[in-house]
């Protein structure tokens, strides 16, 4: 073998040693849970945040408020964009923040995800570059964030998207089990976000190096000493004992630092994760940094593991044991329910039987006439609303009707009847059902 | 099959392209401009960042959190009122600010923008605030700039507080008149 074809077969190699060990670091298969939490968790903050940011919109963000768009534009360059920077009536600012609204909603519960996301990322973008005097730590950090979201194959999990993937295979058949989803621009995307949350720490942390008062380990004295930040109560305890202050401004400095280099090992992560959330909490509950705080703990949210998830939710289905429910396979109404009703089994706790076909040995045939039951893992059969009502407090995915299940008494006194007649008239709106799809 | 092997090459090559570029643009947007090799960077770099709001230096409370005139923590907006008879009425915006409504934030930021800059945006600012009291038939309005000055734990032990009249240096921004 000459020297020529040795070499060759050793570049070769070299080369096939770093693409595995690129695919490695950047395209792993992976789920998006994690990004899915961190775009619920950054969808409601939004939601809230510019909720409340309605009620000003024209004065902070309006050609007639408080910045004329002369005065804003000098500060900009011509990448600078902003959609409030061609609107001319108000209507439009109002009309712009309706959709900008309810596409923050819609993403937060991850319907239409593919296009809604880039509708916020525009908006908030819009927001930040119409004022730019308003902007503080939180919108920067929402930027990028917001940036690695939309990039990102977000609404796969745990979302209305979700859902009706999920619906659409169990209308061909009930217990079909639709795959998750995972892939690898999902890990690429994931690893951008905690590179971004690593690179944040790192700088934060570094710059605080150069202050004195950070060396001098005074630092959060003036913080909550000064007009904005001010809280007494822990003015008091820290000119008693000083030298918490001092702890806390290095511990501050050492999260900051330790974080981006710690973070990424196995045996240290979960130290990491605990101590930087705990600072955001802290942010939030003596600064009153709450937008800001419940934001960055969503992007160290993409530092959870998956297995930690699997793990949370192996537990959960543990802890809340098997359940079974049993419906009437001939009834189009009630299999189209259960369709429904299963979508939102993220977790698959629920087992379903077609009474019809495999009658239960727990709930007789008669008794099944009636209503739907669920056999709970001790061997008890709850009947129609309870079935339902005992159902939507164990099953995470159906969280949101428990306002509707657990209204002290009213929920029980409407639902009872309203499923009684639903449950007696089923032949007739299953008719009706069949009807609708045919015509 | 060569047509869909070359085009899943293609697609990590782009996946790869991609996301080196992005963590170029999220190390360089907060990294000090002083470098020839900054400076490149950033020009290449620097439509991206600005088109997408990701020019960010990272540098929360730092490096000085409340150093006077360096960092505008330490300074609180007031301003006086003088009505049709020649009265004064002073006020305090930032007291009278909802701590857990996200508007808090805005008008703080608003104040101390209009600080910095009083004569691109005290008009704006005249008009509100004198709409705000025309119970007082305001005639001019004047602003004025409290900075904070050290205040220590000695200080807290004696019962004082950090705006007291002896902590704080008063300054005039600037006058202007209401409008009718």
């Amino acid at each position: 073998m000459s020297a020529l074809d040795i070499s060759a077969r050793a570049g070769r190699k070299a080369f096939a040693a770093a693409e595995q060990a690129w695919s490695r670091l950047w395209f792993q298969e992976r789920p998006t849970t994690p990004l899915e939490l961190v775009r619920i968790g950054i969808g409601a903050a939004l939601l809230l945040h510019y909720l409340s940011a309605s009620s000003y919109l024209l004065e902070f963000w309006g050609d007639g408020g408080l910045l004329p768009r002369a005065l804003a534009l000098p500060h900009l360059d011509p990448w600078m964009q902003s959609v409030f920077f061609y609107f001319t009536a108000p209507w439009q600012w109002i009309a712009f923040d309706a959709l900008f609204l309810f596409c923050c909603a819609a993403f937060t519960v991850g319907w239409r995800t593919d296009w809604v996301k880039w509708i916020v990322l525009i908006g908030q973008v819009s927001f930040a570059y119409r004022n730019d005097f308003l902007i503080y730590g939180v919108d920067k950090i929402l930027a990028a964030l917001l940036l690695i979201l939309c990039l990102a194959p977000v609404g796969r999990a745990i979302s209305l998207d979700r859902v009706r993937a999920v619906r659409r295979a169990k209308r061909a058949r009930l217990d079909a089990v639709l795959p998750r989803y995972s892939g690898r621009w999902a890990g690429a995307c994931t690893r951008l976000m905690q590179i971004q949350m690593a690179v944040l720490f790192f700088y934060s942390g570094t710059t605080k190096l150069q202050g004195q008062e950070w060396w001098n380990g005074d630092a959060l004295w003036l913080v909550f000493s000064s007009e904005e930040y001010y809280n007494g109560l822990l003015l008091d305890l820290f000119a008693r004992a000083y030298w918490l202050v001092n702890i806390a401004t290095y511990g501050t400095v050492l999260i900051e630092l330790a974080y981006p280099f710690l973070i990424w090992q196995r045996a240290t992560r979960p130290y990491l994760l605990a101590a930087a959330i705990l600072l955001h909490v802290q942010f939030a509950v003596f600064m009153g940094l709450f937008y800001f705080s419940f934001v960055m703990t969503m992007g160290h949210l993409s530092f959870v593991r998956i297995e930690w998830l699997r793990r949370l939710g192996a537990a959960w289905k543990r802890a809340i044991g098997d359940m079974e429910m049993i419906y009437d396979g001939k009834c189009g109404f009630c299999v189209r329910s259960m369709v429904w009703f299963l979508a939102f089994d993220g977790l698959q706790q629920i087992r379903v039987r077609d009474f019809r076909k495999n009658p239960s040995p727990v709930v007789s045939d008669a008794q099944m006439e009636k209503a739907l039951y669920l056999v709970l893992p001790d061997g008890r059969a709850l009947p129609g609303f309870e079935a339902y009502r005992y159902a939507v407090l164990r099953v995470p995915g159906l969280w949101w009707q428990i306002p509707l299940f657990y209204v002290p008494v009213f929920s029980r006194l409407l639902g009872h009847p309203i499923y009684n007649w639903v449950a007696g008239n089923r032949g007739w709106l299953s008719s009706i059902l069949l009807r609708r799809r045919r015509s | 099959m060569m047509a869909k092997l070359w085009r899943q090459r293609l697609t990590y090559l782009a996946m790869s392209v991609f996301v080196v570029w992005q963590t170029l643009a999220m190390v360089v947007a907060p990294a000090p401009g002083s470098s020839d090799l900054a400076k490149g960077l950033r020009t290449v770099l620097d439509p991206y960042l600005h088109f997408l709001r990701l020019d960010n230096q990272w540098n929360f409370f730092a490096p000085d959190v409340g150093e006077e005139g360096r960092d505008p923590l330490g300074i609180v907006l007031r301003y006086v009122i003088e009505d049709d008879a020649a009265t004064l009425h002073r006020f305090d915006p930032g007291a009278g600010l909802n701590w857990w409504h996200p508007s808090s934030i805005w008008f703080r930021a608003w104040y101390l923008a209009l600080l910095d800059s009083p004569d691109d945006f005290g008009v704006q600012f005249a008009a509100l605030f004198c709409r705000e009291h025309a119970a007082l038939h305001p005639v001019t309005i004047t602003l004025y700039a409290a900075e904070q000055k050290d205040y220590g734990p000695l200080d807290r032990l004696r019962g004082k507080q950090p705006l007291d009249a002896e902590f704080v240096k008063v300054t005039t921004v600037k006058s202007f008149p209401c409008p009718p």
